[in-house]
């Protein structure tokens, strides 16, 4: 009686979101559902049909909010069966027999309640009994923590939604364990109004929040500030975290006056979870695969190389290195594997002790994930032709690449809370965040083409570079909460954190193959030579100490209650930084596959020598001290309308040191600024569940070390060098909502933003002495950037099936000059500048999220299938005119389900990327057009009026395991 | 015989008379005055920067004839944007291990025929001899100072009757950043200011590691020198990129790496002009083959939108001939060319006289001439493609007076240094009288004896450096 529907809703459910799957894998996954429909089956067969029932609904006590998931138990004659509460906060037992009986209802971070015993009779009763939870956290102590009384619901984070005093999206932690992510960098492109930039793998890495970059965007682990291991920037790479640590991931798109600056985009905050009111022990385990690797492609994996640390590192700057001093096993040690079986790993422990006062959470995670991507891309030549037509592009290598990744993660936190009397309670937080990455690239690069590379001479450059990334993250917070009289409350953070990266010993071992054809097209002679090896070192580490302080005072004046804080932080940073290359040849020997037969050596002289290192700037120290004091108030001036609003004073005090001799302009400096920052918010309740919000704050944001720092690396195209004069951003910002929230999980979102952003922060094309060094270097644009748009977020449920919308429109302006190289009829060629007026880079106008939604309680079945649609975008500001490159419209679908087994056991999956979808850049340049000794390096082509130049295919990716709740 | 007598006598008289002119003459020996140099650099001490902390030492001034400097190892002499260092003939300036002569200002090494000047190491001894010494233990090519660093702000360089020896040590973090010259640099000279001068005739440049010669931009008269044993691996010896203007003319090359001679326009600057190069009389011997990189050139290449003209050149068994490159496209609509011979000892050289896959279009005027045979270049040949150079193989033998053609016991890539080689023509060279005299020079620089090119030498009508009435390279 009761499968009946459910079939037809899965089924209903496959179609949607298999449809386009491979037959032999859609028949395995039929296989395995149908050995869970089995199981729910049988669990719902055991049940006894009389017709008795008892129901009701659960809330939590303070808020009147539904608590789904709670779990409500019903004992009868000794035996217990429970069921959980469902969507819309009600329950029910259908099936009860004649007899006594105790209901007792209990949830995570909520008191159990009383028991609730009665007598039901007569058939066709049903009782209603509506409990209300108290929250734990609340019960224990009246010291009021944020960050701490957040739980893992929908509803919990929709009531955070809607009481926050600023603009902010939520995902909750149970959302975030049914979507089909394992990083919170790929958690983050569900919320409204973010894209992410995705690694060479395919993996999320940075995110994009309406439409305004990394740089634009901060990262916050429980509201404190957490330093970068990112070697330039200050941004964080997301993918570093494993999402399922996380109890809820804000993105808060407003700042108050109490929160940091230097967020223009938004903030991300990661709430991590904390102890619970009681013993709570989850487990879960999973495997999974990359598509990519199950046919024929093989994943290339290699052994690090011993060398940590570089010759210059180990011996002082003063060493000449040998050959002898370098360990190629990055590059002998590499295999082959023949589609590697990919694992995670979670563990959380919870529990409180000492009666109650003494909270304790433990939560692990281990990610080992293979991933990949075949990559083709065409380079630009430096500069184009000014020939048929002005900024004609042309092609300098066609790359075909292929990445074989394996990434390691593990993730270590612990919460500690500690009440010392209901006056006073302490917590440590300390959060270990660690990230091996194994890349092998293999490239075939035809190099030159048209120029050494033509129909009769091909000129193929094979390289192997092995990569390990290591990077990590660590943060220890120790946060007190003092209540000091009736109406003052105190609370402080001491935070120090570490971020490092490390890139030990990057091997690259390349080689020309020279390929002589006849007219024919056939290879008349072929040899191997041109073998050249770089061993590369890279290393950055940030330290950060930080205090912060807040006094919240909160009088009566008048008839109504404000709150007025007070506070401010001081933080010190060290950064330091290292970096180094060598190159080593192999001369006039031919390679003939025997790379240890090739004599390598250091030719150039002086090139073993770390002091003779050209980039000695790239070594570097920088201190800062920032200190910032804000004033926040908050008031109820009529009854519906709250208004927070104060002043926030930033100061940055930063310095930096090279390496550089002393007779390097820039080798040195110091910077300072102040930035006073103004907000106001505003919220008022048109109903109970309807707000309505208009806020303004100003905000910064910083240079990032790399750029600020007079450092030069090589880029993909360029080489980047940095510019020590670069102004900070600064940004004004509006904002105005209207927000619904009908109940349960269900919510209706509507806003627009508009910014105004100075001295915006832009990639200019510089000469760095001669022709072959145009580089790339960040210049505050003399202009200033508009960044506009509207979002639209919708979540509505209907029984078991939700579903979920997100749209974002955003529209950015910036004028930039770029390079014009032409050729008027019988004039010479010349290069000028003309302006263009572009967006902001990476920005999409049209950015949407869509997810279907099957959660049952009942069954225990939770099924998603999200679709992310992001619109075409700025992908790399080319120095020329018109010769911007952008990312075609990207549309991922991914697949999720967690199935309940037993009480404590669920099954779950994940099916990343189902169809395939494909990256793809393209030049908005009619390929025909190209010039016609190109146009057989250019490949496939499938759009007239442009011209395809990269394109990157991941394949899709399955993840299926257990997950243990005690 | 009586009829002969009166003549011979005539004869033998007006031979006396005219023999008498020479002993008549004049000798005038009249005071002039000099007034001394205001700023004579003195020789009594090296020239040393150990004790400032830095690399630096600033120089400017005169260094006087027939005195020695010397530069302290590691030590970068500079030329201050606002000064000058004048070099008067007869100079020599001996560099440390490790230095640089960065020019910020203004440097005239003004040399003569009988008093020449030197920019040089000491103490090194040069082994010519062809497969002498490998490319990996010749000192030519190690790099012992770092070279002549000609910054942004460089408005004039003149380099005359002048030595420039085993340069090319790379740049470093110091002098690149002082230099402002771009990173990783191991050129033995670079000039990149497209609207200053760089003047180079009748000077030697021996040894180099990369380009020996980078003109990333800038008026250039590269007139009447010779050019040995420059770049050890890979480079081009006179590599000029985008915004060049000027004449190259009259150099002899030989063993250099990759090219002799090339224009490119890549890196054209903002308010710099299109490249525009005029090439002619340039003598080019085993030219390429220390490149280790395939599909580089071995004489003359013109690519990536340069302009400009090549005539009268001679190329002497180089990989590979007269470029034209297709792709990035040297600007094809104003470059043009004749005139230009090639020898070849063997057949895979004469197979690149066009090189395969490239555009360089041949000219009526070419020798070997284009119609040498069926087979030669035939009716359908189309541009790049491969052809049988079999008939062109050891023609036309250009008759130098002291240079075997074909060369025998030794590899092409070993001939790299003139040493007692004789590239100047016999009477009986089918080279003479070839040449294309309608032509002219780019004359882009000042013409000034001291402080711009002293003589821009016409195109010759004999093909090559060489001009049998002795015109052309002097050396």
């Amino acid at each position: 009686m009761i499968p009946a529907p459910i079939i037809q809703i899965s089924s209903k459910f496959q179609r949607v979101s298999l449809r386009k799957n491979h037959p032999l894998l859609m028949k395995h996954y039929y296989s395995r559902y149908r050995l869970l429909l089995f199981l729910a089956l049988s669990l719902l067969f055991s049940i006894n049909s009389i017709a008795q029932t008892i129901k009701g609904k659960v809330s939590d006590y303070k808020t009147g909010e539904p608590l789904v998931g709670a779990t409500v138990h019903l004992t009868q004659a000794g035996a217990s069966r429970f069921v959980a509460v469902s969507l819309n906060g009600s329950y029910s037992f259908k099936n009860v027999k004649n007899g006594a009986y105790q209901l007792q209802v209990n949830y995570v971070g909520y008191s159990t309640s009383q028991v609730y015993e009665g007598t039901i009779t007569s058939a066709d009763e049903t009782k209603t009994i509506n409990v209300s939870l108290q929250d734990a956290s609340q019960q224990m102590t009246e010291v009021k923590i944020t960050a701490s009384n957040g739980k893992e619901s929908d509803h919990a984070v929709r009531t955070i939604e809607k009481t926050s005093p600023m603009v902010l999206n939520i995902l909750s932690a149970n959302t975030i364990k049914l979507l089909p992510d394992v990083t919170v960098a790929n958690a983050l492109q569900r919320v409204s109004g973010v894209t992410i930039q995705r690694s060479a793998s395919g993996e999320g890495r940075y995110a994009i929040i309406r439409g305004m970059d990394q740089r634009y965007n901060s990262t916050l682990v429980n509201g404190i500030k957490i330093p970068s291991p990112d070697q330039q920037y200050r941004f964080v790479p997301m993918d570093l975290f494993p999402s399922e640590m996380l109890e809820r991931l804000e993105v808060i798109k407003a700042l108050t006056p109490s929160m940091e600056g230097d967020a223009i985009g938004g903030a991300m905050n990661l709430v991590m979870k904390s102890a619970p009111s009681h013993f709570t022990l989850s487990a879960n385990v999973s495997g999974g695969f990359s598509g990519l690797f199950s046919d024929g492609r093989l994943f290339n994996a290699f052994n690090a190389s011993p060398n940590k640390q570089s010759p210059a590192i180990v011996n002082g700057n003063n060493f000449a290195a040998t050959p002898a001093d370098f360990n190629n096993k990055a590059i002998t040690s590499g295999h082959s594997l023949n589609n590697p079986f990919s694992s995670t790993a979670g563990l959380t422990i919870g529990d409180r002790f000492a009666n109650n006062k003494l909270g304790i959470i433990v939560s692990a995670s281990y990610q080992n994930v293979y991933r990949g991507s075949d990559s083709k891309q065409l380079t630009p030549n430096a500069q184009p032709s000014p020939v048929p037509l002005p900024n004609s592009p042309q092609f300098s290598d066609a790359y075909d690449r292929t990445y074989s990744t394996q990434t390691k993660r593990v993730g270590i936190h612990n919460k500690i809370d500690y009440v010392i009397n209901d006056k006073n309670k302490l917590s440590l937080y300390n959060l270990y965040i660690h990230q091996d990455e194994s890349e092998s690239r293999f490239t075939a690069d035809t190099l030159g083409l048209g120029l050494n590379t033509t129909a009769l001479n091909k000129q193929i450059t094979i390289s192997n570079r092995s990569t390990l990334t290591q990077q990590s993250i660590y943060n220890s917070t120790l946060h007190g909460d003092h209540i000091l009289g009736k109406k003052f409350v105190f609370n402080w953070d001491g935070v120090y954190s570490v971020a490092n990266r490390h890139m030990p010993d990057r091997t690259e071992f390349s080689y020309d193959a020279n390929k002589t054809l006849n007219t024919a097209g056939s290879v008349v002679t072929e040899y191997d030579n041109n073998t050249a090896l770089v061993h590369h070192w890279e290393n950055n580490r940030d330290r950060d100490l930080s205090g912060y302080a807040n006094l919240i005072f909160t009088p009566k004046i008048g008839n109504t209650d404000v709150e007025f804080a007070v506070g401010g932080l001081y933080r010190h940073k060290t950064r330091d930084a290292d970096y180094i290359d060598y190159q080593l040849k192999g001369g006039l020997t031919y390679y003939n596959n025997n790379f240890n037969s090739l004599p390598f050596a250091i030719n150039t002289p002086a090139g073993g020598l770390g002091s003779n290192n050209d980039q000695l700037e790239n070594n570097y120290h920088i201190t800062e001290n920032d200190n910032a004091e804000y004033f926040q108030f908050k008031f109820n001036p009529l009854d519906k309308l709250q208004v927070l609003g104060g002043v926030r004073v930033e100061n940055t005090d930063m310095s930096y040191a090279t390496q550089s001799p002393i007779t390097v302009t820039e080798r040195s400096g110091n910077i300072k600024y102040t930035d006073v920052l103004p907000s106001i918010h505003l919220k008022y309740e048109l109903a109970d569940n309807q707000n309505i919000r208009a806020s303004y704050f100003a905000s910064i944001s910083r240079p990032g070390f790399g750029e600020i720092v007079p450092y030069k690396i090589t880029g993909e195209y360029y080489d980047q060098e940095g510019n020590p004069h670069l102004k900070h951003i600064t940004a004004d910002n509006y904002d105005l909502r209207y927000e619904l929230f009908p109940g349960g999980a269900d919510q209706f979102l509507i806003g627009t933003f508009y910014k105004k952003i100075y001295n915006p922060i832009e990639f200019f094309v510089v000469r760095d002495g001669g022709p072959s060094t145009q580089v790339i270097k960040p210049m505050n644009d003399a202009g200033n950037a508009t960044n506009y748009g509207l979002e639209v977020l919708a979540t509505k449920f209907f029984g078991v099936l939700g579903f979920s919308v997100n749209y974002t429109y955003t529209h950015s302006r910036i004028t930039t000059s770029k390079l014009l190289y032409q050729q008027s009829a019988g004039q010479s060629a010349n290069q000028s500048f003309v302006d263009e007026t572009r967006p902001l880079q990476g920005q999409a106008d049209n950015v949407g999220n869509a997810s279907i939604l099957f959660k049952s309680a009942k069954l225990g079945l939770d099924m998603q299938a999200a679709f992310v649609y992001t619109g075409e975008r700025l992908f790399q500001v080319s120095p020329y005119y018109n010769l911007d490159f952008y990312q075609h419209a990207y549309n991922q679908l991914d697949f999720s389900f967690e199935k309940t087994i037993t009480k404590k056991l669920s099954f779950y999956g994940k099916i990343n990327n189902i169809t395939n979808a494909a990256a793809k850049i393209y030049l908005k340049y009619p390929h025909a057009q190209i010039d016609p000794k190109q146009q057989e390096f250019l490949g496939k082509q499938d759009i007239t009026s442009q011209t395809l130049v990269q394109s990157d295919f991941y394949k899709t990716f399955f993840l299926g395991g257990f997950r243990y709740k005690f | 015989m009586k009829k002969y007598i009166i003549p011979i006598v005539c004869f033998i008289i007006a031979i006396g008379a005219s023999s008498c002119q020479k002993w008549k003459g004049e000798h005038a020996d009249i005071y002039t005055y000099t007034t001394p140099a205001a700023n004579p650099v003195s020789d009594k001490a090296p020239l040393s920067c150990s004790g400032s902390g830095t690399s630096v030492v600033s120089v400017k001034g005169t260094m006087l004839s027939g005195k020695t400097y010397t530069v302290e190892n590691g030590c970068d002499l500079v030329i201050n944007p606002l000064d000058t260092l004048l070099m008067q003939p007869g100079v020599t300036l001996n560099m440390g291990t490790g230095t640089s002569l960065i020019v910020l200002g203004t440097l005239v090494s003004n040399g003569s025929k009988d008093a020449p000047n030197w920019i040089t190491v000491p103490g090194i001894t040069k082994n010519d001899a062809p497969g002498g010494v490998t490319p990996a233990n010749d000192p030519a090519y190690a790099g012992k100072w770092k070279g002549i660093v000609g910054g942004p702000t460089c408005n004039l360089m003149v380099l005359r009757w002048t030595h420039v020896e085993y340069g090319g040590l790379q740049e470093g973090d110091a002098t690149s950043k002082i230099a402002n010259s771009g990173a990783g640099n191991q050129y033995s000279i670079l000039f990149a200011n497209y609207k200053g001068n760089f003047i180079m005739e009748d000077s030697w440049l021996y040894g180099g590691v990369d380009d020996p010669i980078r003109i990333s931009a800038g008026k250039i008269a590269i007139f009447r020198n010779t050019f040995e044993k420059n770049g050890v691996s890979g480079g081009d010896c006179l590599n000029a990129k985008g915004g060049t203007t000027g004449t190259m003319a009259y150099n002899l090359f030989i063993g250099t790496a990759t090219n002799g001679q090339k224009a490119s326009n890549k890196g054209q600057a903002t308010g710099a002009p299109q490249t525009n190069v005029v090439m002619y009389n340039n003598t080019f011997v085993s030219g390429g083959y220390r490149q280790v990189q395939s599909g580089r050139g071995g004489c003359i290449n013109f690519e990536e939108g340069a302009a400009g003209m090549y005539y009268n050149n001679v190329a002497i068994n180089c990989r590979f001939g007269f470029r034209v490159v297709g792709s990035p496209v040297a600007d094809v609509a104003h470059l043009s060319y004749g005139n230009n011979y090639q020898w070849a000892d063997s057949l895979s050289v004469a197979n690149q006289f066009y090189p395969t896959g490239y555009i360089t279009q041949p000219q009526a005027t070419d020798i070997p001439a284009i119609n040498t045979s069926a087979k030669y270049l035939p009716s359908n040949y189309t541009l790049g493609s491969i052809y049988d150079g079999t008939d062109v193989v050891q023609k036309n033998n250009p008759m130098f007076t002291n240079f075997p053609l074909p060369t025998s016991g030794h590899a092409l890539a070993q001939y790299s240094a003139v040493g007692n080689y004789n590239f100047h023509l016999q009477a009986s060279s089918p080279l003479i009288g070839k040449g294309n005299t309608t032509i002219a020079p780019l004359i882009t620089v000042p013409l000034d004896k001291i402080y711009g090119l002293s003589e821009a030498t016409l195109p010759g009508a004999d093909l090559g450096c060489f001009q049998l009435n002795g015109g052309g390279n002097q050396h």
